[in-house]
């Protein structure tokens, strides 16, 4: 399934949420929405689930407008997580499965495997209100993804997962993506776009500025510059054809390359010469990018996390 | 469709299956046969103990002694064992005021339930004028006090009439003069008692209101917590939010009329069943609650009702954030509803009164107040009409709660949508106008 927003806008009031944006998510592929809390995620989230409808502008699914039977293909976890505390984990799973139009009989024996994965396998018939937090955020993962949807949208994923929790939830995603399942993702956290995103989607005060692959984006905003740390001496890397400027420490070097001239090139030349340790092209962080071209204040792009709804 | 069933099954199990509906269902009857039934029941019961009577007679006639043996006649229900034991009789000279003051002084600070219940004191010129007969007493039990009224006028009127030369004799007088039962029939002839219709009227508007108070306030309830617990942004995610709106609604209501079905089926069993449970009832009370308009009419104004306002409860749910907050919204709700019990006397007096006419068709009042006044009008009514007289109301007033129902679905659902994935600030009135455009 692959998504597709076209010059979407929803204003609440005089106050712009989100203002013309487009966005193209291939099939299979991680899209990560990134910016700050309040730069239109959320917003732009509930506008793909139908929950809220956009002023202007038209939403796709695999070429058609979305209408009400498109919501059983798609798996969502919004930011502000919640389940009936006095259902049981199977209760809760099934009657979510139910909900998405997911056959019965396909439910039942997916419930114990997907417990088993998310290590929830003895909490079958306990109550939901008996689990810790980060279990109610497994749990929750569970019924957004048990239905097999097309389209998985995980609104700020890893808020409060431990790191073992985040790595056994990050290889289900993984996994989905494997067989074809897309997914939209919203971070704040740009680290973890970093990671897991093949595809970047960045706003910031309801519009987008920078949509692209992930190596796209990085390459366009990068510096063109190599790392290299070198056993011997390492002199002669100054007078090869495409270097600009050496910042020298000895066994470890920095170069800034002429425009145009590749990376591959300077190893080629290197590599004989010197034993090479290690050879890194030196990329800006998604974090320095978005600084870079949003011109927002730092502080915003790390903020603390959202309490309570409005309309971001 | 689907989804909307799916809700609707889910809400209804989750009350079916409570403990809590299981005692509803029996503590609801109980409830309201202790807070219906029994005090009246209670008014009118005769005492089932005899009672003391200590009479001071200083009036010189013998008014005293008549009304002891008079009084001895009455016995207790179903037994021969009299209602009144005449403790003493104080004779007085008419001039003997201080022995009287000091008796009927000492004789007050003495009477209570178990010793001494009544005092009757007979004055000089008791024979003329009735103001000189009197009772001390703090029971206010309307068939005993009735009882010395009846003795005492019977004994005072043959004074009465010796003393003013009648030429007849005293007792067929008192036979001809006889103050009449008077019997109230309807047009239609029947008679069914004031007091069947208005606890009938009064049992059919009381279940209307516990029904749409109670599974209305589950809708509300269940709402907030959705909203509390941050569900309803996952469930808006597969169902529309009307779907989910309307699921609650029916499935609750479903649960209601489970519990209104149950008592009915038991009800029938006690009525149509024979043997040691069947229970008799009285003639005037059948006429009443299996008229067809009662029984339609019922039907018709606890579906339109509940649906009515549990739409309304879940306005109310969806805007604010806790129970709390919620209880502003109640309150008027709740007076809305129970208006016909509150204006109760002066509705039933006068059924067709501009103002229980006028009241019967306002949505939010309809349901209960043109219910009580159909189990008024209905019995009596000659003619049905679909256009006047009591059933073309009851049509146009269910008419108006269906079609008031219909908008207020359509209001709520607007913002309904909004309102569930709002936290924090209760909205005001422009910023709720405002959501229904979004």
């Amino acid at each position: 399934m692959y998504l597709r927003l076209e010059n979407i806008r929803k204003a609440f009031d005089t106050k712009v949420a989100v203002d013309n944006l487009s966005l193209e998510v291939p099939r299979g592929a991680i899209c990560g929405i990134i910016g700050p809390n309040g730069a239109g995620k959320t917003t732009t989230i509930r506008m793909v689930m139908n929950i809220t409808a956009p002023d202007s502008g038209r939403i796709l699914l695999d070429g058609h407008q979305v209408d009400g039977d498109f919501r059983n293909h798609v798996g969502y976890l919004p930011e502000e997580r919640g389940l009936y505390k006095k259902m049981t984990c199977e209760q809760v799973i099934t009657y979510m499965a139910e909900l998405k139009a997911y056959p019965k009989a396909k439910i039942a024996p997916k419930v114990g495997p997907w417990l088993e994965r998310m290590d929830l396998g003895q909490y079958r018939y306990r109550k939901v209100e008996e689990l810790s937090k980060g279990m109610q955020q497994k749990l929750q993962f569970i019924t957004t993804v048990l239905h097999e949807p097309d389209l998985l949208i995980l609104d700020e994923l890893f808020s409060g997962l431990d790191p073992l929790n985040t790595e056994l939830i990050k290889d289900v995603i993984l996994d989905l993506k494997r067989r074809g399942t897309t997914i939209l993702f919203s971070t704040h956290v740009m680290e973890q776009a970093e990671k897991l995103c093949d595809h970047i989607c960045m706003i910031s005060h309801g519009r987008k500025v920078l949509d692209g692959s992930l190596g796209d984006v990085k390459s366009r905003f990068g510096k063109n510059a190599v790392q290299l740390e070198i056993d011997g001496d390492g002199a002669f890397v100054r007078s090869l054809p495409g270097v600009k400027d050496v910042t020298d420490f000895n066994r470890y070097l920095e170069l800034t390359l002429a425009d145009g001239t590749e990376p591959d090139a300077i190893l080629r030349a290197v590599l004989g010469r010197v034993k090479v340790r290690r050879f890194a092209i030196v990329e800006p962080s998604l974090y320095d990018i978005f600084i870079d071209i949003a011109k927002v204040d730092p502080s915003e792009v790390h903020g603390p996390a959202k309490t309570g709804g409005s309309h971001a | 469709m689907h989804k909307f069933l799916t809700v609707l099954r889910y809400e209804y199990a989750q009350v079916v299956k409570k403990k809590s509906f299981i005692v509803g269902i029996f503590l609801t009857p109980a409830l309201m046969a202790f807070f219906i039934i029994l005090p009246s029941y209670f008014a009118r019961k005769a005492p089932s103990t005899t009672e003391s009577i200590v009479i001071i007679d200083s009036g010189g006639a013998g008014i005293g002694d008549q009304l002891a043996s008079g009084l001895g006649s009455y016995t207790l229900e179903s037994s021969s064992t009299p209602a009144f034991e005449v403790k003493r009789i104080l004779v007085l000279t008419p001039a003997d005021s201080v022995r009287f003051r000091h008796l009927d002084d000492s004789l007050r600070a003495v009477i209570n339930d178990k010793e001494l219940k009544y005092l009757v004191v007979i004055r000089p010129d008791a024979e003329r004028a009735d103001s000189n007969v009197y009772l001390v007493t703090n029971s206010s039990n309307f068939t005993n006090i009735n009882r010395f009224e009846r003795k005492l006028s019977d004994i005072l009127t043959s004074y009465r009439l010796r003393a003013s030369n009648v030429n007849l004799p005293v007792d067929s007088v008192l036979n001809l003069t006889h103050r009449i039962d008077l019997t109230v029939k309807d047009t239609k002839g029947a008679a069914i008692p004031f007091e069947v219709r208005y606890f009938g009227a009064l049992v059919l508007v009381m279940l209307i209101y516990i029904m749409i108070l109670t599974y209305g306030m589950m809708v509300m309830r269940s709402v907030i917590e959705e909203k509390t617990s941050r569900i309803m942004e996952v469930m808006v995610s597969s169902v529309s939010p009307f779907q989910l709106m309307m699921g609650k609604v029916v499935g609750l209501g479903a649960a209601a009329f489970t519990a209104v079905g149950i008592w009915v089926a038991f009800g029938a069993a006690l009525y149509f069943g024979s043997g040691a449970f069947a229970i008799p009832i009285d003639p005037s009370t059948s006429k009443l609650i299996f008229h067809p308009l009662v029984v339609v009419f019922f039907v018709l104004f606890l579906i339109s009702g509940y649906l009515l306002y549990s739409t309304l409860f879940a306005l109310v749910g969806s805007i604010v954030n806790t129970e709390k907050e919620a209880q502003n919204y109640v309150m008027p709700i709740t007076i809305s509803i129970i208006l016909p019990v509150i204006l109760g006397l002066s509705v039933v007096q006068e059924p067709n009164s501009v103002l229980a006419t006028t009241l019967s068709f306002i949505p939010l009042f309809a349901p209960t107040m043109m219910m009580m006044r159909i189990v008024f009008v209905a019995p009596a009514a000659t003619s049905f009409s679909p256009f006047s007289g009591i059933l073309g109301e009851s049509i146009l007033a269910f008419l108006i709660v269906v079609l008031s129902t219909v908008g207020i679905i359509w209001l709520t659902a607007k913002i309904f949508r909004v309102g569930i994935l709002m936290y924090g600030k209760r909205p005001t009135l422009p910023e709720l106008v405002k959501w229904l455009k979004y």
